[in-house]
This record gives C-alpha cells, structure tokens and sequence, in this order.
C-alpha cells in the first residue's frame, strides 16, 4: 500500500509515518502544498492522508484538483486541527472518503484506512480467523467455532459492542491497545471528561467468558498496567 | 406601551383636558362679552337718542305738553326707549350740588312692556333736558330719565349661540388635531418602528444584522440607525476575532497534543520497553486525554455561541432518546440500571441540528448512568407545558445534588465535593456543553435534585413560532 503523507508540522509527520511503515505502508511525505501537489501529479497512491492547512495553500485544493484528474485513484483521509464543520463537509462534498480530526488515534488511522480498503476492492473473505477454531465473519457480524467448509459451527452470542472490541483487537493483532484507544473505538470521539475504563474490562471479560464456553480464550491477554493485546 | 401609543394617548388627554377647560371657561366669558357688547349698543342708543333731542328737540318726543312720558318700543319688544320727565322736588332730594349733573347706571330689571313683563337691561339716565333746541340757552332745563332697555331673552339668545358655536369650533379643532398628530406621528416614527422590527427583532445574533441605511431625514434617528450599526460592526469585527482566535487556539493546542498522543501510541509498541515506563506513558495518557477534551469542549463551546452550527433539521426527540440509549446500552446494562422513555406525544424541535441535540441527550444520560446506583433506574419523561412548549426530563435515582452545588452545576470547569463518600466528584464538561447546546436551541436547561433521591435535568423548549 503506497501512501502520501501530507502534514507540515515535522514532528506529527514523523510519528505518523514511523507508524505506518511499522504497520508495513509504503509511505512518501510532503511537507507543503507545492510538494503535494507535485507528488500527486508524477505518482499515484492508494491513500493520500491530507492536512488541510498547508504552507502554500489549502489542502482541500488539492483534493479538488485529485479528483478533476482521471489517473488519480487514491482514497483520499482528511486530517485537520481545525475541526470546523464546513471543512468537514465540504472535505466530503469534494470526494474525501473519510475525516479524522486532530488529534487522532494511530490505530484509529490505519483502522480506517483498512475499512476503506476493505470498502475499495469489495474484500471475497472478510474473515478473520483465531484463537483455536474462532472465525469472525465481519459481513455478517457472526463469530462462530469449529466451522467446517460444510456444516458452520455454532455461534458464539456477542453483543454489539462486544464484537466491535474484539474485531478491534483482532484488526491490531499483535499491538498493546490501551483502554483509552478501545473506549474511543467504541465509544467514538465523545467529549468525556475521564475515560471509563471500567467499562472497558466488564466487556473483555463477558467476551472471554463466552469465548471460553467454546473455546480457549487466552489468545486475549492483559497487559497488566496497560491494556489489551490480542495475539 | 409603544412610544406612538404613548403619543396618541398623551395628545388625546390633553385635547380633552383643553375641550373641558373650554366647557368651563367659555360660558362665562361670552356672558361677559355679550353683556359687555350690550352695553355698548345701549351707551350708543342712548347718545344717538341726546343727538337727536339736542337737535329736534324734546318737545318732538314728548306727546303732550302735560310732561307726560315718551316710550316706544320695537314690535317684538325686545327693545324700549322712554323718556320720564322728574319732578323738580326729587331732583332736589337726590342733592342740590348734582342737580346740574348727568348720571347713567345700568342695570337689570323687570319691565312691563305693553302687556308683556320680560327681564331687560336697562341703561337709565338722568339728565336735565332742554325741552326746544331754541330754548337750550335760557330756561331752566327739567330733569329727565332716559331709558333704554334691551331685552334680556335677546341676549341670553346670542349668548348661548355664540357659546354653542365656540364649543363646537373647539371640539372639532380638538378631534381633528388628535387624528392629525396621531397621524403625523406615525408617519414620523416610521423609521423608528422599521429600526426595530427589521433591524433589531429579526436577528439572533450579529452577523444577520443589515447595514442598509434607515430612510430617515430626522437626525435623531439618523443618528441612533448610525452609531447602532457602528456598534454591530465592532460586534462583528470582535466575534470574527474571536473566531480567528479559537481556530488558531486550536490549531496551536490540538497539533502539539496530536504529536504527543502519537508518539505515545509509538512508544507503546516497543515490545523492548520496560513495565514502569509503559505504565508511565499510559498515564501520561490519560492525562493528555483530559487535556484533549478540554480543549475540544472549549472549541465545541465557542463555536456553538459563534454560531458556526448549521440549525437546519427538524429532530424528533424520542427518535434522538432511542438512538443515545442503544448507543449507551452496554454501560446501562453494566450497571443493571433500568431505563424508561415515555415521550407522550413526541416532539420535533424546530430548526435544529441533530448532532448537537445528539450529543445534548448524551450527555444528560451518561450522566444519568454514571451517577445512578446499581440496579437504579432512569426515567426519560416528555410532555407538552401548557404555555405550548415542550418539557423533557431525564431523572435519576443518583445520590443527588445539595442545593448550594446547583448553581455550580452549568459552571464551565467548575467542580465540586459532592457529600458521601462514594459520590462522583463533579459532572465536568458535560453539562456546560449541555446548556450551550440547550441555548442553541432555544431552551433551558435546569436541574432539580434530592440528595438521596436522585436528581432531574429538565430541558424547556420554548413554544414554536
């Protein structure tokens, strides 16, 4: 995945794109408008991850004269401090496909630029599977245990939320999430004063507890201090 | 009361109190004028009557050489004229020294004329009279009374005329000035009445103010049209400052959070990094959450009064109710907390954004989660005020809120101790948020609380329209 990162502010830019290429992106930086735009024009990307307010310009130009362009097919991630409702809109109205406003979570980032992807090129499987026999039908919102390519096993009876929190793990396989970026995650960009994290460990112990009546559930690890990782 | 009113009835008192003031002064000085003109006409008669005796001669106007009295009156009797010789003895009675002298009185007094009695004034003179012209000179001239009188029905008749006429002039000249002032008046407060409802009544806020100047030649309101549009466009300047503030404020306080809350997520994930520190920066996290949200509430805050939410929906509240409970659902079965919504009938808010009422309702049931005791319950309740609007209220069973913290309640970042020990220690920033939204819309928002029994927020909608 070949991604341009456009952001002016250096110290973001390094951590975002540090970020990326550990989640294994291909990314290209720009620092100003006139680097976006000539990047834009010479290569093409599969995400073009856009701050609007640039040295040289508005980004949201640049979006516009991306999607005057036939050649260029990148999905296109606002990401702006500004927060202003126009900008929001009109970042949509102008063919973004999705806007995060600062500041963002990393995972938050690359979870939507998963979904879009997944959304871009219509994903055969979108099914995960783990632990010791699980899989997670995403289209459906099912996870079932000891499926065979015939008979489908049964299903384990996650709630909404539950299955949010548990595909969140699984998209992130591997990572240390905090009960921070999960409450956002489930919660969305809510203005609330303390994070619950409380909430956060009653759901990961009802999704253990039923996991565990099917299954092995340890895949789920806590990271004591920290937060959760799924392995 | 509007200023023309006022005006109107300020005109119209006083044409009345004029009109009165008219009723009462004008009898007695057309009876004065009357008399006083009578008077005249008999001063008058009488020195054209001397004219002609001096002339002609008594003897003309006496019948009779027996000194007999002369009369003659008109043929309606409202006039009379006669001529008394005195015998010589009274004159002398009445004082030697003022035998020579005239004298005149008027008076009035009853008279039979012909076979009619009538009230008459009276002119009476007494004067020596010569009875030839020829004999003016040397004989001793006899004293005569002269008398003319005019009847009194005659000016009593003229008098009340002239009294009716001057009634009639003033009462019309006083209705015909009221309807003119009041007129003239509305036609000079035109550019007031248009000042206020065009330029002031219809705006909610300073940017929909218009500047097109007020058609007006009188200076005052010339004046008033320019310095209140000076003062809107300094308002105008001042909030687009403020506006370029809290978007550089922003800018400024989100950019160097958003690198931090980055790099944290980086560091994280460096499998070589120790327990302490990892928890460390999860700490550190938390605390640049807090700092995250505040910031966002300030700016949430300051562009709602700024206006920069569009309100261009009509939200159905029980629809909104539906879709923050699903939304907080986890949490309320968490706690085992029982909710109960009876919006009856429902209501849609005019003119709304359905974002910030979503957001408004989160807030009032989250906190109505987060406060409630294990096992209470949440009751959402909704009914129409007799006055036309609309009344929500989302009640707790929480441990409830002194009455001296309920001021504190709205307060931007103010906290306080509640009592008990496993009471929360402050609502935060929800509710500060709650009210700028509820004012956006128009509403109120209060609470109403019982410690040990639970606390309601109320949200008024003002009737439509």
């Amino acid at each position: 995945m070949h991604v341009l990162l456009v952001e002016d502010e250096k110290s973001l830019h390094q951590e975002v794109r540090q970020f990326l290429t550990q989640a294994q992106y291909l990314v290209d930086s720009a620092y100003t408008y006139a680097e976006a735009s000539e990047k834009l024009y010479v290569n093409s990307y599969d995400f073009v991850l856009l701050d609007l307010g640039l040295p040289g310009g508005d980004g949201l130009e640049l979006l516009r004269d991306a999607r005057r362009s036939e050649k260029q097919e990148a999905s296109f991630i606002i990401l702006t401090a500004r927060g202003a409702l126009d900008d929001r809109i009109k970042g949509l109205d102008l063919g973004a496909d999705d806007y995060l406003p600062k500041p963002f979570s990393l995972l938050e980032l690359t979870s939507r630029m998963q979904a879009i992807t997944r959304r871009k090129f219509g994903l055969k499987r979108p099914e995960i599977t783990f632990g010791e026999g699980f899989v997670m039908d995403v289209t459906a919102r099912t996870v079932r245990h000891g499926s065979t390519p015939e008979v489908p096993g049964p299903e384990v009876p996650l709630t909404k939320k539950e299955f949010d929190l548990l595909h969140y793990l699984l998209l992130h396989r591997g990572r240390v999430l905090t009960r921070l970026q999960l409450g956002e995650h489930l919660w969305g960009n809510v203005l609330e004063d303390d994070s619950d994290s409380n909430y956060i460990d009653v759901h990961i112990k009802n999704v253990r507890k039923k996991l565990a009546q099917f299954g092995s559930a340890d895949f789920i690890e806590t990271v004591r201090g920290i937060g959760y990782r799924a392995v | 009361m509007r200023l023309e009113t006022k005006l109107g009835l300020f005109n119209g008192l006083s044409k009345l109190l004029l009109v009165l003031l008219g009723a009462l002064l004008i009898p007695p000085i057309v009876q004065r004028v009357a008399v006083g003109h009578t008077d005249q006409r008999l001063r008058d008669k009488k020195e054209e009557l001397l004219h002609l005796i001096n002339r002609d001669g008594l003897a003309a106007f006496l019948r009779a050489e027996k000194s007999e009295s002369y009369a003659d009156y008109n043929i309606l009797k409202q006039e009379y004229i006669t001529i008394t010789p005195l015998p010589e003895h009274a004159a002398g009675a009445a004082g030697a020294d003022r035998v020579g002298q005239p004298t005149e009185r008027i008076f009035e007094e009853r008279r039979q004329v012909d076979k009619e009695v009538e009230d008459f004034r009276i002119l009476s003179y007494v004067a020596p009279l010569a009875p030839t012209p020829a004999a003016a000179g040397g004989v001793a001239a006899r004293r005569y009374r002269l008398e003319i009188g005019s009847s009194l029905a005659t000016v009593e008749l003229l008098t009340d005329t002239l009294r009716r006429l001057a009634l009639w002039v003033l009462v019309a000249g006083a209705l015909i000035t009221v309807f003119t002032d009041a007129a003239f008046a509305h036609y000079l407060l035109r550019p007031l009445r248009e000042l206020i409802s065009r330029k002031l009544r219809g705006i909610r806020q300073p940017g929909e103010f218009s500047f097109a100047r007020l058609d007006t030649d009188t200076t005052d309101f010339r004046r008033l049209d320019d310095s209140l549009s000076a003062l809107m466009r300094q308002l105008q300047t001042s909030f687009e400052k403020e506006r370029e503030f809290m978007s550089n404020v922003s800018h400024e306080l989100l950019t160097p959070t958003s690198i931090l809350q980055s790099r944290f997520e980086n560091m994280l994930q460096d499998p070589t990094l120790p327990e302490p520190h990892a928890q460390q920066i999860v700490e550190s996290q938390r605390t640049l959450y807090r700092l995250r949200n505040t910031v966002r509430t300030l700016l949430l805050i300051a562009n709602i009064e700024n206006e920069q939410y569009l309100r261009d929906a009509s939200v159905s509240l029980t629809q909104t109710v539906h879709d923050v409970a699903e939304e907080l659902d986890d949490r309320r079965q968490q706690r085992e907390i029982d909710l109960h919504v009876d919006l009856s009938p429902d209501y849609s808010v005019p003119r709304a954004n359905a974002t910030l009422l979503h957001t408004l309702l989160r807030n009032l049931l989250s906190n109505a989660i987060k406060y409630n005791h294990e096992n209470g319950q949440i009751r959402v309740l909704g009914r129409p005020t007799p006055t036309g609007g609309y009344e929500l209220r989302v009640e707790d069973q929480g441990p409830g809120i002194a009455a001296e913290n309920l001021p504190l309640l709205f307060d931007r970042f103010r906290r306080f101790h509640a009592t008990g020990p496993k009471a929360p220690e402050g609502y935060g920033l929800g509710l500060p948020i709650a009210q700028t939204i509820a004012t956006f819309h128009k509403a109120t928002l209060r609470a109403e609380s019982v410690v040990g029994q639970g606390t309601a927020f109320v949200l008024d909608f003002e009737a439509a329209g």
